[in-house]
């Protein structure tokens, strides 16, 4: 042990809470998946893009709908991202499968696309939206739930055996 | 078969001529040519010393023949011999033997053992000289500047080029042998207070576990037995043949398996991003090193992807935006697309393979034919649209910038999959058939890793070090997902620098 000391581990840096790595989680995933559903909706592979639902249903202004529209609505969808992680993590943390976060993606789609669709003024009912949106955004969502879910269920799970393993360790030193 | 190794263990005979017989039943001694014996005299005792023609050194063992036999000018107390024998055998590697079993092995690594008449033990000594070639740049992994040795088929000199750049009195190269007939050795090489003991252990378990006759094709069937990864295509371990990425993954926590008559090194455990990196960016300044990695991702993103995305474009051009909408052939051809791009890429893959198996002098004329007669002749007879052409040679270029061989074929049969499907499905083919890979990629471990990460599990932190080629005196802990029992490889202080 005196060995160790000599190299300064376990010194300095407190490592980043494991609820604040999972909200960090959520707002790379939202921001990234984001990008994908940009690029989905420049390529016409879906007709909404987080702009659609984050600013166009409430703002009308010119610049809502060029670029600096884009950047605004990632960095909306980064930060309500980091709630739906805080969701997940609350939940469903303990769960520590791929499939509980596809689950999680699939659910969200259903919450975005019916449950909160009357508040979107701008985006009509599921029902008048074209198959290939429904498709794109099914899988993105499907992919985003998997990003924010499984990281953070195995992230849970690794400092758990991370922590189990600490303790025996100094157990057997004390002993 | 343990079993049988057990009860098959015999004691060396005091008679001499019975472990003669034994060694004519065992190993084939008069049958075998490459095993050969010889019989001196010393001090009015026998002695009886076998060895194999091809794996040593004949100019050590002369030498050594020369001092037994100067025992009989020198010394005169036969009672003595073998004390006497063991000191005038001048060599630093001697070993007393008391099995048949061992002294069998040993001879058929290259040792020679000296039998002496009446005794119950047998000398080992190392005179080891394997066929082999000396350290040379490795092939697949070529670096402008940097250390020019690679790993050979030696096993003794690989631990070497690792020690060399390693001398930390904390390293470990554990030894193992595998296979009931071909006994190869296999080292395990780690670290031992930076990579986690149960990793180590897991693979010592499996490794001891393997039960087969021989591994004739080394690391890879060591590879097939460690993380089973049944019809997978994705390559679950890293290979490398350059002792510097080894020696900077054993600092960084990983375990090493040296395989003897290979010259590629397994690095465990392994992710989807390590097959992505190179030595290359670490010989250059971050900055370009970064970038160096951006363009190869992108690359690589290219060639999965690239191709069923235009064939999707094609398909549906009311997908296109308006400044791109000139992509997609003007002439279609006579062919659909989907079975040019097919035909073409298949086209390429007997290039690749042709490649591999042409001798040097022939190869010119192969990529003359390739290029004018294929390229030129098929559009002209209208089999290739200009613009298919086109993409499938991106993206072709693309599987080669993959570092990983064994990743850029497996990306390679992506891409023909994900071709398939959109050309029957359109694009729900492609949407769906991107989220499958995504997903089964994602749901992918060796070794209780999990193989995206840390794009998928999530790691910041590490994340950040795939994306940008952060400084070495910067990154001062290691990665965490090889579970280092000691974090860092630097004081953090530094890192106000």
């Amino acid at each position: 042990m005196g060995d160790k000391s000599k190299l300064e581990q376990n010194q300095e840096e407190q490592p980043i809470s494991l609820l604040s790595r999972s909200l960090i989680t959520g707002f790379v995933g939202g921001v990234f998946w984001g990008i994908v559903g940009l690029f989905a909706y420049y390529f016409n592979f879906s007709e909404v893009a987080p702009k659609t639902y984050l600013l166009r249903s409430w703002l009308d202004a010119g610049w809502t709908d060029r670029w600096l529209g884009d950047v605004v609505s990632l960095i909306a969808l980064g930060v309500i991202s980091v709630i739906v992680a805080f969701i997940y993590y609350i939940i469903f943390k303990k769960i520590n499968s791929i499939w509980m976060g596809v689950a999680y993606g699939a659910l969200l789609w259903g919450i975005v696309f019916y449950v909160l669709q009357p508040i979107f003024p701008n985006v009509g009912p599921i029902t008048g939206m074209g198959e290939y949106t429904i498709v794109s955004t099914i899988c993105l969502f499907i992919l985003y739930g998997t990003f924010v879910g499984y990281s953070i269920s195995y992230d849970y799970e690794d400092t758990l055996a991370k922590n189990t393993q600490e303790d025996r360790k100094t157990q057997t030193t004390k002993a | 078969m343990l079993r049988r190794k057990k009860t098959k263990s015999t004691a060396i005979s005091p008679t001499i001529q019975e472990n003669k017989a034994y060694m004519q039943e065992r190993v084939g001694l008069d049958v075998s040519f490459d095993v050969g014996s010889r019989e001196l005299t010393v001090l009015k005792k026998k002695i009886h010393l076998y060895y194999l023609t091809g794996l040593c050194d004949s100019a050590i063992i002369v030498e050594l023949m020369e001092k037994l036999i100067e025992i009989n000018d020198h010394e005169s107390n036969s009672k003595k011999l073998p004390e006497i024998l063991e000191n005038r055998l001048v060599h630093q590697q001697v070993n007393a033997i008391e099995s048949m079993d061992e002294a069998v092995d040993q001879m058929l690594s290259g040792l020679i053992i000296v039998f002496v008449d009446g005794e119950k033990q047998a000398f080992v000594v190392d005179v080891r000289s394997y066929p082999g070639r000396s350290p040379e740049e490795p092939d697949t992994e070529h670096v402008v500047r940097g250390s020019r040795d690679g790993y050979t088929e030696n096993i003794i000199e690989n631990t070497a080029l690792t020690r060399r750049r390693i001398r930390d009195e904390r390293l470990r190269h554990e030894m193992l042998k595998v296979g009931e007939r071909s006994k190869t050795d296999v080292c395990l090489s780690y670290v031992s207070d930076i990579a986690d003991d149960g990793l180590v252990q897991l693979i010592k378990e499996e490794i001891e576990s393997i039960e087969i006759d021989g591994i004739a094709m080394a690391d890879k069937t060591l590879d097939e037995f460690l993380v089973q990864r049944g019809w997978n295509p994705f390559p679950f371990v890293r290979y490398t043949e350059r002792p510097d990425v080894a020696a900077n993954h054993l600092l960084e926590g990983h375990v090493l398996i040296i395989v003897d008559t290979s010259p590629s090194v397994i690095i465990l455990p392994t992710t989807y991003f390590h097959h992505l990196q190179h030595a290359e960016e670490f010989r250059q300044a971050p900055a370009i090193g970064t970038f160096i990695r951006w363009t190869r991702f992108l690359a690589i993103l290219a060639s999965m992807f690239l191709l069923p995305l235009w064939l999707l474009f094609t398909m549906e051009p009311s997908l296109l935006p308006q400044p791109l909408s000139f992509i997609g052939p003007n002439d279609e051809g006579n062919i659909p697309i989907v079975i040019q791009l097919i035909l073409a890429d298949l086209g390429i893959e007997f290039l690749r393979m042709a490649a591999i198996h042409t001798p040097t002098p022939l190869a010119t004329s192969m990529g003359l034919i390739a290029a004018v007669l294929i390229g030129e002749i098929a559009i002209q007879v209208g089999m290739l649209s200009p613009e298919a052409i086109l993409y499938i040679a991106i993206s072709a270029i693309g599987t080669y910038v993959t570092p990983s061989y064994e990743l850029s074929v497996a990306n390679r049969l992506v891409r023909i999959i994900l071709l398939i499907v959109t050309g029957l499905f359109g694009i729900y083919g492609f949407l769906i058939g991107v989220t499958i890979y995504f997903l089964f990629l994602a749901s992918l471990k060796s070794l209780k890793t999990p193989y995206l990460w840390p794009f998928l599990p999530f790691n910041a932190k590490a994340f950040l070090h795939i994306l940008i080629r952060i400084p070495v005196p910067l990154s001062n802990s290691r990665p965490s997902i090889v579970h280092p029992k000691n974090n860092y490889s630097q004081p953090s202080k530094k890192k106000g620098l």
